[in-house]
């Protein structure tokens, strides 16, 4: 069901634009031995109460749950490989989802396409802003789509040349901090 | 890839819109819920973006959108015209670039996966 991390980054960020969240903040960190996966946003948050149950895969087969699988699936994901998944939320205020996953865990999903995941719903996600931070233990690569906007006025995100401008930095944000693997 | 490359885009991209004389032709519009994704939605707006790019098509605008409780139909597209809107359901990565070329770009909208067509008066 879930081949990749890029994937399960996909079902948290449709989760957050589910919570009409205007900011979202994507993080992709190696630290040590470990990879750590965070998204967070100024989301509607998770009703009081309810934190507990977010986690449990049977708890979002029931009929119009505002919950979406990408939290279930990203646990069992990182549990079965020695990791661990946090949830936070503040009902108003937002949700903040990170994931630890040991890098070189045999089992560990692959990154997947990254790039053509995150791109494309970060280009056709118009009054959404996004931060995708990359790092590792030496550096730091961050994209801001409000520093894009700023330089390129009306022009949509899905330009075909500001497209391919966001698929390019990416590439080269994954490439500086050592986030490309041979799988 | 600098910041400051966006500058000469945008100004190419404004200039391309005045030779063009005003806003989008077509928006295409794709569902990314949860189902949707779990369908393969987002291959199929990875797949429009795609063919959008490749043919370089300034008049056209895609964006997604969450759910559209229509699960069983998953992944969704919309094809969104002045005069109609045509919703395609069980969209593939193939159908999706079929609905580019076939309806965005010369107007005949496909005649499978269409789940509804609406006529819009103004």
């Amino acid at each position: 069901m879930i081949e990749d991390l890029a994937m399960h980054i996909a079902d948290l960020l449709a989760n957050s634009l589910r919570a009409e969240a205007r900011r979202i903040e994507v993080g992709l960190r190696r630290r040590g031995g470990d990879l750590v996966l965070e998204v967070a946003d100024d989301g509607a948050g998770i009703p009081e109460g309810e934190l507990g149950k977010v986690c449990d895969p049977f708890y979002t087969t029931k009929p119009r749950a505002k919950i979406g699988l990408g939290l279930p699936l990203l646990v069992q994901t990182a549990e079965e490989v020695g990791g661990e998944c946090r949830v936070e939320s503040s009902p108003g205020q937002g949700t903040r989802v990170a994931a630890r996953l040991p890098w070189d865990h045999p089992d560990r999903p692959p990154l997947g396409d990254l790039v053509g995941t995150l791109v494309p719903l970060i280009a056709a996600s118009p009054g959404v802003e996004f931060r995708v931070e990359l790092s590792d233990d030496r550096e730091t690569w961050r994209l801001s789509t409000r520093e894009v906007r700023e330089r390129i006025g009306d022009v949509p995100l899905t330009h075909p040349d500001v497209l391919l401008f966001l698929e390019r930095s990416l590439r080269e944000g994954m490439g500086r901090v050592g986030l490309k693997e041979e799988r | 890839m600098k910041l400051e490359d966006l500058r000469k885009i945008r100004e190419r991209a404004e200039a391309e819109l005045r030779l063009r004389g005003g806003a989008a032709r077509v928006k295409i519009v794709v569902g990314m819920g949860t189902s949707g994704i779990a369908a393969g939605a987002r291959q199929v707006l990875r797949a429009i973006l795609d063919e959008v790019s490749r043919r370089n098509l300034r008049d056209v605008v895609v964006t997604q959108t969450g759910e559209k409780g229509l699960s069983a139909q998953e992944p969704i597209v919309e094809v969104h015209e002045p005069d109609r809107i045509t919703i395609y359901g069980e969209v593939d990565e193939a159908t999706a670039r079929r609905i580019v070329v076939e309806h965005a770009v010369n107007g005949r909208p496909l005649e499978d996966h269409v789940v509804e067509m609406r006529e819009v008066t103004r």
